[in-house]
C-alpha cells in the first residue's frame, strides 16, 4: 500500500498543484477557451487624452484568434496535456493524496487522488479527446464565407468545446470525491454540460427532443439523489465517506458499518441516492430517456454518453455501494435488488436491441445491456465476504472482490475503445445524412473496407468475441463472479470431492445470465456485420465516404485499441488491479 | 479436350511464382538462424511459418488487392493467386520437411501421453494465464500435414473461381486458422482459432455460394456457433475448476490459473494414476458433455448434422472441399485432444453414448444417402456416416480403434475433397447437381466420370485406397471390443456400397451412345472439366492411392499416438490406478 499524503487544499507547498495537475490544466484550458477567441485589436482611450491603450479584448479579432478551428485545437491541446499528466502520475512511485478543506476541527476530507481516480481520469480524457478530435470534422468550421458566418461558427465551436472541457472537469471531480456533496457537485457540472451537448445537434428536431427528455428525466433523478444525500446528512451530520481521524468525525462508511439493525432513514436515503446513479448508468427502469437521447444527439456525443457519462455513474455506484454499504459479512441489503435489476437490465437491453433497426438506438440498448453486465458484477461484489454458510467453503473469497472490481474498471476503460468507436463510425456515416435505420450501413465494406472492418471489430468486441478487448473484460467479469460465488469450492472439486450447484452462492446465476445474454447479443451485433459486408449500398450512398481524416484517425485509434487491449492487455489490467486495490 | 489457351501460364507469371518460391526457400534456409529454439533444440517452425504467416499474408494480399481501383482488379487477380499458391506450397514444404525429417530429426512414431514435439510456449496475456503454446504430436501433425497439402490443391482446383484476388487469400487465411486449431495447446488459443475458422468459411459460402447461400451460411453459423458457445462455457468452467496456484500468482497471473492444456493433462494423469476422478466424476461428465456438444456439431454427428448438407449444397467448391476435408476433422480432433485426454473417466462412462451416436450416424447417414439425388447432399450424408465411423473407433476404447479413427479422419480428409471437387466441377459444367437427370457421363466428360468413379470407390473403401485402411482398422477394433456386433456396421457399409455402385453405374456408364443430358444444359454440348480441375483431382487421387498402398507413412504415428494416449491415462482408468 502506498503512503497516503494528507494535504489541505491550496495550502502552502505545491502538493495541491501536483495532485490536481490534470484538473488545473483543464481549468486553464477553460479560461483560455473563454479568452483567446475573443482577443482582438480593441483599444481603450484614456479619457481626456488621445492615448489609446490596446486592451486586446474585443474589437476586430486577429486572424489567428478568429480562426474557427482554434477552439478545437485549444480543447484538444488541453485534453492531451491533462491526459499526459494523468498518465505520468501512474506507475511505481504513484502517490496517494487526501485533500482536506482545512486544517482545523472543521476540516473535511474532500478529494482523494489515487490509482482509482487516475485510471478514470485517463479514461475520461481519452474518451473526450477522441470525441473532440472526431468533432473537428463534424462541426462546420468554415473559414471562407461571410464574416458573420465565420463568427457564428467560431462561437458554436467555442460552446461545444467549452462544454466538453466542463464535462471532463466535472468527471474528474467525481472520480476523486470522498464526500458525497462534492461528488454531487462534480456530477452536476458534468451532467449539465452533457444535457446541452445532447441538444447541441440542433439541425434535427430529434436532437432537441432527446435533449429535453434527457434533461427532464436527468434533473428529476438528480433531485432525488440530492434529497437522498440531504437525508444522509441529516443522519450522520457530515457527508464524508471516510472517517476523519484528525477531527474525530465519523464518516458514512463507518457509521453504516456500526449500524446494528437497518434503520429506515439511511436506507431510504441510500435508495434515493441509488436512483440518481441508476439513471446515469441507464439501468432499467430508469433507462427510458437513454435511447431517445442517444439517437437524438450527434453520434459523437452519444458515444460520450455511452462511455464517459456511464463510467461516471458507475464510479458513484462503486463509491456508494462498495464503500458505503458493503458490510464485511456479505449480507449487503442491496445485493438481491441490484442483482434483479442487473438481470432485467441486461435482458431488456438485449431484447430491445434485437428488435431495433436504428443503429443508434441499437447501440443505446446494447449500452444498457452492458450496464446490466456491470451491475451484475457490482451485485456479486456485495457478496465479497460471504461464506460460513456452507461447510465446503471455509474462507471468504476476498480476492474475488478485487478481481471483480478490476474487471469492472477494465470494462469501463476498454468500453471507450469499442463503444465510442462504433458511435464514431456512425458519426462518419452521418456526414452524408441521417442514420436512422440500417440502410446507410449497407454495403459499407465495398465503399470503405477499412471503416467496415473497424466497425466489425467494434461489434465483435461488444459481443465479447475472443481475443478482443470486449472478451477480456467479460471474461474477467464472469470469472470474478464465478469465483466469488464458488469460494474455495474449486479446491474441493479438484480434490475429487462431491459438490453441487446448491453449495454455490446465488450470484452464480448472475454469471450465467451474463454469459447467456452475451450469446444472445451476438445476433444483433453480427447482423450489422452481415449488412455491411453482404448488402448492396442504397441509392445515394454509393460513392466512397468523405475523407474526414480526424474522424478517421479517432476510429483507427479506437480499432487499434480494441485489438491491443484484447491481445496485450496485461499492462492495463495491472493498472486496473491497482485501482481496485485502492478502493477495497 | 482440356487444352485451353487461357490456362497457359504466361512466362511472366511463371517467373513470379518461381521467384517467390526461391525467396521462400532462401527464407526457409535462413529461418533457423533467427528462429526461437526450445529446450529440446528444436526450432519453432509452427508459430511464424505455419500459423502467423498465412494469416498475415492472406490479410495483406486481400487488403492490397481491395485497395486497387476496379479496372486493375482483374489484372492483379492472377499474381495474387500465384502468390497465395506459392505461400501455400511453402507451408506444404515445411510440413513435409517436418514429416520426412529434413528440417528436424523427429521420430513421429514415438508418442507419449502429453508429450509434444516442437513444444513452444510464449507468455501472452499473463494476467489471466494465457500463453501462446504450440506443439505437435502424432494426432495433430497428421492433421496439420493434411491441411497444408489440401490448401494448395484446393487453390489449384478452384483456380478459375471468380474474384480470385479475394478467393485465394481467403483460402490461405483459412489454412492458417485451421493449423492454429491443430497446433494450439492452450484453450484460449484453441478457441480463438476454432472461431477464426468460421470467418473465412462464412465469407466463402456467402460470396461464392449457390442461390440459397444466405440461409445456408446462417444455419451453418448458428449451429456451429451454438456448439462453440457451449464449448466456451466448458472451457471457462474448466479454467475455474483448477485449483489456484500460488506459483502462478507470483508470476503475475492475477487469477492463479492457466488455460494450458498440458498443465491440465498433467493433473488428469496424476489423478488417473491415483485412481481418483480428476475434478470429480460428476463435474467431469458435465464438462465432457459440454465439449462433446461442440465437437459433435462440428463433426457432425446425428442429430446435429442438419447444417452440413445445406452448407455443402450452397458452398462453392473450395468451401466444400475445406469444410469436408479439414473443418469436420476439427470435431474429431477435439474429441481426442480434449475429451479423451482430459476426461478419461467420463469417456469410459459415456462409451455407450459415443457408440450409439456413432452407430446412428453411420446407419442413418448411409441410408439417407440412398434417397439423395443431389450430388452434394449425397456426399454430405456419406460424410456424416464416415464421421460415425470415427465415433465408433473412439468408442471401442482400443488403441487400434483410436488409430483407425484418426486415419479415417485423414483418409476422409483426402477423399471427400476429391468428391466435392467432382461435385463442384459437375455443378460448374452441367449447371445442376441432380445426378438423377444424367446418364452416360463417361461419354461426355471422361475425366469427370473417371474421378467421380474413383472418388466413390475410395469413399466406399476399395482395398488399396486410403479409406479401406481406416474402415478395416476400425472394424477390427470394433470386433475386438464388441465381438460379432461388428456385423452391424459391416453390413451397413457393404449394402450402401453396393447401392452406390449401382447408382453410379447408371449415371456414368448407361444410356446408350449419347447418354442423357440434364435439362439445365438446354441441349448444349456437355463440356469436360478444365486442366486446373483435372490437376487438383489428380493430385487428390494420387494421394488416395499413396496412402492406400503406403498407409504407414501416417498410420504409424497415429498408432503411436493412440498407444501413448491409451497407456498414458486410459489404461489406468480402466484398470483402476497405476
Amino acid at each position: 500500500m502506498t503512503e497516503i499524503t494528507r494535504v489541505q487544499l491550496f495550502s502552502e507547498g505545491g502538493d495541491t498543484w501536483l495532485a490536481l495537475a490534470p484538473e488545473m490544466t483543464l481549468l486553464s484550458g477553460l479560461v483560455l477557451l473563454f479568452i483567446v477567441p475573443n482577443l482582438g485589436d480593441a483599444k481603450w482611450r484614456i479619457p481626456l487624452t488621445q492615448v489609446r491603450i490596446p486592451v486586446l479584448f474585443g474589437g476586430r479579432r486577429f486572424t489567428a484568434t478568429s480562426d474557427p478551428r482554434l477552439p478545437a485545437m485549444l480543447a484538444i491541446a488541453t485534453l492531451l496535456l491533462a491526459l499526459w499528466q494523468a498518465l505520468i502520475s501512474q506507475g511505481a512511485d504513484a502517490k496517494t493524496w487526501l485533500l482536506t478543506s482545512g486544517s482545523g476541527a472543521e476540516a473535511n476530507i474532500l478529494l482523494r487522488v489515487d490509482a482509482f481516480s487516475r485510471i478514470f481520469e485517463i479514461m475520461f480524457y481519452s474518451a473526450l479527446l477522441l470525441a473532440a478530435v472526431a468533432s473537428i470534422d463534424r462541426l462546420p468550421a468554415r473559414r471562407a464565407g461571410s464574416e458573420i458566418q465565420q463568427l457564428i461558427d467560431n462561437r458554436r465551436q467555442v460552446d461545444f468545446y467549452l462544454l466538453l472541457l466542463m464535462t471532463a472537469f466535472g468527471m474528474s471531480i467525481v472520480t476523486m470525491s470522498m464526500d458525497l456533496f462534492v461528488l454531487f457537485i462534480g456530477l452536476e457540472i458534468a451532467t449539465l454540460s452533457i444535457y446541452v451537448l445532447v441538444a447541441f445537434h440542433k439541425e434535427t428536431p430529434e436532437g432537441a427532443e432527446g435533449g429535453v427528455k434527457y434533461f427532464i428525466v436527468g434533473a428529476v433523478s438528480s433531485a432525488v439523489a440530492l434529497y437522498g444525500i440531504s437525508l444522509l446528512y441529516l443522519w450522520n451530520g457530515n457527508l464524508q465517506l471516510m472517517s476523519n481521524s484528525a477531527t474525530g468525525q465519523i464518516g458514512l462508511v463507518e457509521r453504516w458499518a456500526e449500524m446494528e439493525s437497518l434503520l429506515g432513514l439511511p436506507l431510504i436515503a441510500f435508495c434515493f441516492v441509488l436512483v440518481g446513479f441508476a439513471f446515469k448508468v441507464s439501468a432499467v427502469p430508469f433507462h427510458f430517456a437513454a435511447p431517445d437521447a442517444y439517437s437524438g444527439a450527434s453520434s459523437t456525443v452519444a458515444g460520450i454518453l455511452a462511455t464517459a457519462s456511464k463510467a461516471m455513474g458507475f464510479i458513484g455506484l462503486i463509491r456508494v455501494l462498495v464503500m458505503l454499504a458493503a458490510p464485511a459479512d456479505g449480507s449487503a441489503v442491496w445485493m438481491f435488488g441490484l442483482g434483479v435489476i442487473a438481470v432485467v437490465t441486461m435482458t431488456w437491453g438485449n431484447v430491445a436491441a434485437l428488435s431495433s433497426s436504428n443503429p443508434k438506438r441499437m447501440l443505446a440498448y446494447s449500452s444498457i445491456a452492458h450496464a446490466g453486465y456491470m451491475l451484475a458484477a457490482l451485485a456479486a461484489l456485495g457478496a465479497w465476504a460471504w461464506g460460513g454458510e456452507s461447510d465446503l467453503i471455509s474462507s471468504a473469497p476476498t480476492d474475488a472482490g478485487q478481481w471483480i472490481l478490476t474487471a469492472l474498471i477494465f470494462h469501463l476503460v476498454v468500453l471507450v475503445a469499442f463503444k465510442l468507436g462504433a458511435f464514431l463510425v456512425l458519426a462518419l456515416l452521418e456526414t452524408e445524412g441521417e442514420v436512422s435505420d440500417t440502410a446507410p450501413l449497407a454495403g459499407l465494406a465495398r465503399r470503405d473496407p477499412i471503416i467496415a472492418v473497424s466497425m466489425f471489430i467494434f461489434m465483435l468486441s461488444l459481443a465479447g468475441v475472443p481475443p478482443l478487448a470486449g472478451f477480456m473484460s467479460k471474461f474477467l467479469l464472469i470469472g470474478g463472479v464465478v469465483k466469488m460465488s464458488a469460494g474455495d469450492a474449486f479446491a474441493a472439486i479438484a480434490a475429487g470431492d462431491g459438490w453441487s450447484l446448491g453449495q454455490m452462492h446465488w450470484t452464480f446465476w448472475l454469471a450465467l445470465s451474463v454469459f447467456l445474454n452475451s450469446a444472445l447479443s451476438l445476433f444483433y451485433y453480427l447482423r450489422i456485420g452481415v449488412i455491411m459486408f453482404f448488402e448492396v449500398p442504397i441509392e445515394g450512398r454509393r460513392k466512397p465516404l468523405i475523407k474526414a481524416w480526424f474522424l478517421r484517425l479517432s476510429i483507427w485509434v479506437c480499432a487499434i485499441g480494441t485489438v491491443i487491449f484484447g491481445v496485450w492487455s496485461d499492462h492495463l489490467i495491472n493498472l486496473c488491479y491497482n485501482a481496485a486495490l485502492a478502493v477495497l | 479436350m482440356i487444352s485451353n489457351a487461357k490456362m497457359q501460364m504466361r512466362d511472366r507469371e511463371f517467373a513470379l511464382i518461381s521467384g517467390l518460391l526461391a525467396i521462400s526457400a532462401v527464407l526457409m534456409y535462413l529461418f533457423p538462424s533467427f528462429a526461437v529454439e526450445n529446450s529440446a533444440g528444436q526450432i519453432d517452425w509452427i508459430t511464424l511459418p505455419l500459423v502467423a504467416f498465412p494469416l498475415i499474408a492472406g490479410t495483406v494480399l486481400m487488403a492490397f488487392a481491395s485497395m486497387q481501383p476496379y479496372r486493375l482488379k482483374d489484372r492483379i487477380g492472377q499474381p495474387i493467386k500465384l502468390i497465395s499458391l506459392a505461400f501455400a506450397l511453402m507451408m506444404l514444404g515445411i510440413s513435409s520437411g517436418l514429416l520426412f525429417g529434413w528440417l528436424e530429426s523427429i521420430n513421429w512414431d514415438l508418442s507419449q501421453y502429453n508429450r509434444y514435439e516442437l513444444d513452444f510456449e510464449y507468455a501472452w496475456i499473463q494476467s489471466i494465464g494465457v500463453s501462446w503454446h504450440v506443439g505437435l504430436d502424432g494426432l495433430s501433425f497428421s492433421m496439420v500435414w493434411l491441411t497444408t497439402v489440401l490448401i494448395p490443391i484446393v487453390m489449384i482446383t478452384t483456380w478459375e473461381e471468380k474474384i480470385g484476388w479475394y478467393h485465394h487469400p481467403l483460402i490461405l487465411m483459412m489454412g492458417g486458422a485451421l493449423i492454429g486449431v491443430f497446433v494450439a495447446l492452450d484453450f484460449f488459443m484453441f478457441f480463438v482459432f476454432w472461431e477464426m475458422t468460421l470467418i473465412p468459411m462464412f465469407f466463402l459460402i456467402l460470396k461464392w455460394g449457390g442461390d440459397d447461400r444466405r440461409y445456408a451460411a446462417q444455419k451453418f453459423f448458428i449451429y456451429t456457433f451454438t456448439g462453440s458457445v457451449v464449448m466456451l462455457l466448458g472451457i471457462i468452467t474448466l479454467y475455474f475448476l483448477q485449483p489456484s496456484s500460488q506459483a502462478l500468482v507470483d508470476q503475475g497471473v492475477l487469477t492463479g490459473r492457466t488455460f494450458d492444456m498440458t498443465q491440465m493433462a498433467i493433473g488428469a494423469q496424476a489423478a488417473a494414476n491415483a485412481d481418483i476422478a480428476w475434478l470429480g466424476i460428476d463435474m467431469q461428465k458435465a464438462l465432457f458433455l459440454m465439449f462433446l456438444l461442440g465437437f459433435l456439431v462440428k463433426l457432425p454427428a446425428v442429430p446435429f448434422h442438419t447444417w452440413l448438407p445445406d452448407a455443402h449444397v450452397q458452398a462453392p467448391t473450395a468451401g466444400s472441399m475445406l469444410l469436408a476435408g479439414v473443418m469436420l476433422k476439427m470435431g474429431g480432433y477435439g474429441l481426442f485432444r480434449v475429451c479423451a485426454t482430459l476426461f478419461p473417466e467420463a469417456l469410459l462412462e459415456y462409451q455407450w453414448l459415443l457408440l450409439t451416436i456413432g452407430m446412428v450416424s453411420l446407419v442413418y447417414g448411409s441410408f439417407v444417402c440412398l434417397g439423395q439425388t443431389n450430388l452434394k447432399r449425397l456426399v454430405a450424408f456419406s460424410s456424416v456416416s464416415h464421421m460415425g465411423i470415427i465415433l465408433l473407433g473412439i468408442a471401442t476404447m482400443e488403441p487400434l480403434g483410436f488409430a483407425g479413427a484418426i486415419f479415417m479422419m485423414f483418409a476422409h480428409g483426402i477423399i471427400s475433397p476429391l468428391l466435392f471437387a467432382v461435385a463442384g466441377a459437375f455443378k460448374h459444367h452441367y449447371h445442376t447437381l441432380e445426378i438423377g437427370s444424367m446418364r452416360g457421363m463417361a461419354k461426355h466428360s471422361p475425366w469427370l466420370a473417371t474421378f467421380m468413379m474413383f472418388g466413390w470407390m475410395a469413399s466406399l473403401g476399395l482395398p488399396l485406397l486410403a479409406g479401406f485402411v481406416a474402415e478395416i482398422t476400425v472394424l477390427i477394433a470394433f470386433w475386438k471390443a464388441f465381438g460379432w456386433w461388428v456385423i452391424l456396421p459391416g453390413i451397413t457399409l457393404i449394402v450402401t456400397a453396393a447401392y452406390y455402385l449401382w447408382s453410379m453405374q447408371k449415371t456414368i456408364f448407361e444410356g446408350g451412345d449419347d447418354g442423357e443430358m440434364p435439362e439445365s444444359l438446354g441441349g448444349a454440348p456437355a463440356p469436360d472439366i478444365s486442366l486446373w480441375e483435372v490437376s487438383g483431382m489428380m493430385l487428390l487421387a494420387m494421394l488416395t492411392v499413396l496412402f492406400g498402398v503406403l498407409p504407414w507413412i501416417f498410420f504409424d504415428m497415429m498408432t503411436g499416438y493412440a498407444y501413448g494416449l491409451f497407456d498414458g491415462i486410459l489404461l489406468n482408468v480402466i484398470t483402476g490406478g497405476a
